[in-house]
């Protein structure tokens, strides 16, 4: 990461692109700024929530439209645009997946749409998974989805530990990222089976 | 964006007032001392001013309370919920348009015209005529003219064309809106909230026509909405319906009756009534009276049973937080706080059904009626300048999106998006040489755009012929801090650009608005004055009848000045329909007033003295 240029108002170095937190002016950005370079922080995968979300807070009451309701209209828009940097990069920090995917995106490994291979293993588990809630769906038991459910956990958190190893230290190795991208296709799928047995068992409780 | 003019020499008034748009009811509040303060319409204890208005036969629209009380007595005249056609087209608002008397028709972008009084209206300009009447409340409580800034408040739900029209209604009005604000939002900011260090809070709001819930997560003074969900046709009115119902059944009034619009009107306010009284007592009459029909009929509900009829109700809007907590990923349980807003709260039952499905207390200790207005004026007290304390992260509603080939839709902003949000879609050619991309934008959460909101349509041209998925055409979404959208368009390979500006849908464009703004401009001060002078009358008469009324109870111990001043004063309203002059009717109006003192302040006497027995205030 390029060090950031200095405040053009108060000439202090300015740890978030979007705002001198010396004096308090907007800044413009040449370029859009990356999430990382919005909080003034360092690319990494492991990042502390609590911590970033205090940070976004401050950061937001910086940039946020209402504070600047008296301000020029080149102020207002850039409150305007700056609030929605910020929102944006939050949303990519604060979610495991979206990082990681920006990570992996970032250090120039491949996209989802370029890397669909999964491990033969995870692929048969899938078809069977997928026939069971297929047969959920159609009236049956929901103590096997209960047991299904814990299966998929468990299986995200394997998936996660894999990740995880992939990134931390992060490096630009080819065949990390590409492992990470495959760990990625994998909890893509574990997330949105999960949130379909959650409306599945939402529907078994309330009449 | 809002458009707001900082006039340093002129040290312009920072002050902004905050506006409940409501469906039935509206309320002005204003950060003063300190503290949000409603301000209500003069000679009345509750703030609302009811978002009605009245065509007679001939003559200016009446506004506000002179509207609702014309629309007892001749309904077929009236438009009680003009909210409900705010930013729609004909086909969404049918079922709201089959209560309305007006016939109506569509223009070619889908914005609603109503025929009443003779010309045609937008439900923008209809709006702007209540929003007018509030602001002359506020500037009659105040005593000088009313900040022309203010913060509005909408539904959680509203969709993007709905706040568009409001935001328009308050142009129109001769209002800068400096901020567009979720109700709930509002209210939990009349509560003080923030003083939480850290909290989740739903806000229960069942008013007189809408139903929302949103759950709220407030960090350090910092209020982020986590979920919203409601009902635009779930409110106080489908329980007084649910009253009506049973009325129906049972007293049979015949087809004639039962078709007559002047019936079914004192019907309803009956069934509100009873409603109204089950709130304090566990049994309450249900009255009808056309004694020129020989129709008497009453019968007693009790409170459980008023409570089945309703259940139905209570049980969609328990769906609708169950919707939002799974929404936010949240158990009952992990909610701190629960607010409660809406005159529908002060039902026992609903009190119970929300405490049993949070396991908490909800707060009422504000005037559920007052509560967003307050909150308004506290957001209004923020956009000011007036503090940095506090600080409202809102979401959008619904997602938006571009329709794509095959007629499904590609989410560009995601539901609960954190505002102001933007986001950039590439977009490509599919057609060798093809010089122009359609573009339809929509809202909603369906996946196929023909189930979904338009939001309008636009055409990209000037792409240069390439061959098929050449181009890059990135569209980029900016929603702002209000929830309003702007699209721009920009084709990629060869840095050729063009932005691009939505006729919106169901919404009204610039020139419309400037069109309406000079005309209305033009007539502004004859429109007015016509207006003001007919809820003048209005009100002399309610007064009038008042006194008249009540005079013979107690003339005899009026003292000899103060009975010739009344009578006086009556004298003068009795002819107040001939006077042209809005000053000279207003001058008539509140000699009245003043004169009809004494014999308020004897009737109250009586009544703490239990002369009157069995009657309450408001009717002697």
């Amino acid at each position: 990461m390029s060090a950031p240029d200095p405040c053009p108002h108060c000439g202090a170095a300015p740890a978030s692109a979007l705002v001198c937190e010396a004096c308090g002016e907007l800044l413009e950005a040449r370029r859009p700024p990356g999430p990382f370079e919005v909080f003034g922080l360092e690319p990494a995968f492991e990042l502390d929530l609590a911590a970033l979300q205090k940070r976004r807070l401050a950061l937001a009451r910086r940039l946020h439209p209402d504070f600047h309701g008296t301000a020029d209209a080149e102020t207002r828009r850039l409150a305007e645009d700056s609030s929605a940097s910020l929102n944006q990069a939050h949303a990519t920090l604060a979610d495991e997946f979206r990082r990681a995917d920006w990570l992996v995106k970032q250090l120039g490994g491949p996209r989802e749409e370029d890397e669909r291979g999964m491990p033969t293993a995870f692929l048969q588990e899938v078809l069977e998974w997928n026939e069971q809630i297929a047969e959920a769906r159609a009236g049956g038991a929901s103590a096997d989805l209960e047991v299904l459910r814990r299966t998929l956990e468990e299986e995200r958190a394997r998936a996660r530990a894999a990740l995880r190893g992939e990134l931390v230290p992060l490096s630009d190795e080819a065949a990390r990222l590409r492992r990470a991208r495959q760990h990625l296709n994998s909890l893509r799928y574990l997330e949105r089976t999960l949130r379909e047995l959650g409306e599945l068992g939402l529907a078994h409780r309330t009449p | 964006m809002p458009f707001l003019e900082l006039d340093v020499l002129n040290a312009p008034d920072r002050s902004i007032l905050g506006i409940d748009l409501g469906t039935t009811y509206s309320l002005v509040a204003l950060w003063r001392d300190g503290r949000p303060t409603i301000l209500r319409p003069r000679g009345r204890d509750d703030g609302r001013i009811p978002s009605a208005l009245h065509f007679p036969a001939s003559g200016a629209p009446l506004v506000g309370w002179p509207a609702r009380e014309r629309a007892a007595v001749e309904p077929g005249r009236a438009l009680l919920s003009v909210k409900r056609l705010m930013g729609r087209g004909l086909s969404d608002a049918r079922a709201d348009l089959a209560g309305v008397p007006f016939a109506a028709s569509e223009n070619e972008r889908g914005v609603i015209q109503l025929e009443a009084g003779g010309r045609r209206y937008t439900p923008q300009e209809l709006s702007a005529r209540i929003l007018e009447e509030v602001w002359r409340v506020a500037s009659e409580a105040l005593g000088e003219a009313a900040p022309r800034r203010a913060v509005i408040t909408v539904p959680a739900y509203f969709d993007e064309p709905q706040r568009a029209a409001t935001r328009d209604a308050a142009r129109l009005a001769g209002l800068d809106v400096v901020r567009i604000v979720n109700e709930p939002t509002a209210a939990s900011l009349a509560y003080g909230l923030e003083r939480l260090k850290q909290g989740t809070v739903a806000v229960y709001d069942f008013g007189g026509g809408t139903f929302d819930v949103s759950l709220l997560a407030i960090e350090d003074g910092v209020f982020r909405v986590l979920a919203t969900a409601g009902d635009t046709h779930l409110g106080g009115d489908d329980l007084d319906r649910a009253l009506v119902a049973l009325a129906l059944e049972e007293a049979r009034p015949g087809p004639e009756l039962a078709g007559d619009p002047a019936f079914l009107q004192g019907l309803r306010l009956a069934a509100e009534r009873c409603k109204l009284q089950l709130t304090s007592a566990p049994e309450a009459e249900l009255r009808l009276a056309v004694p020129e029909r020989g129709f008497p009929w009453k019968r007693s509900v009790t409170r459980e049973e008023f409570e089945r009829r309703i259940a139905v109700h209570l049980e969609r809007t328990l769906d609708c937080c169950r919707r939002a907590l799974h929404d936010a990923n949240l158990t009952p349980g992990a909610i701190d706080e629960v607010v409660l807003v809406g005159g529908s709260t002060r039902i026992p039952a609903v009190r119970t059904a929300v405490e049993r499905l949070f396991g908490r207390k909800p707060h009422c200790e504000l005037n559920p009626d007052e509560v967003v207005a307050l909150g308004a004026a506290v957001q209004g007290h923020v956009l000011g300048g007036g503090t940095r304390e506090l600080l409202l992260l809102d979401v959008t509603p619904l997602s938006l999106g571009l329709e794509t080939m095959g007629g499904a839709v590609s989410k560009i902003i995601t539901r609960n998006a954190p505002i102001p949000s933007q986001a950039t879609e590439t977009f490509t050619t599919y057609a060798d040489n093809q010089t122009g991309i359609e573009f339809h934008v929509v809202q909603g959460e369906r996946e196929l755009a023909a189930d979904c909101r338009t939001l309008g349509r636009f055409k990209l041209a000037g792409i240069p012929p390439l061959p098929a998925g050449m181009a890059r055409v990135a569209v980029r979404f900016a929603l702002d801090a209000d929830g309003l959208l702007a699209v721009t368009a920009k084709e990629q390979s060869t840095g050729a650009s063009a932005s691009i500006e939505i006729q919106p849908m169901h919404g009204l464009t610039d020139s419309e608005i400037e069109g309406m703004l000079a005309s209305s401009l033009a007539n502004a001060r004859a429109d007015f004055d016509a207006s003001r002078r007919a809820n003048l009358l209005v009100e002399l008469g309610t007064m009038q009848r008042a006194i008249e009324k009540n005079l013979p109870l107690a003339r005899e111990r009026l003292d000899r000045e103060s009975r010739l001043e009344l009578e006086e004063a009556l004298a003068g309203a009795r002819g107040a329909e001939s006077v042209a002059a809005v000053a000279a009717v207003q001058k008539l109006r509140d000699r009245l007033e003043q004169a009809a003192l004494p014999l308020a302040a004897l009737l109250m006497d009586d009544v703490a003295r239990g002369a009157l027995k069995g009657k309450n205030l408001s009717e002697v």
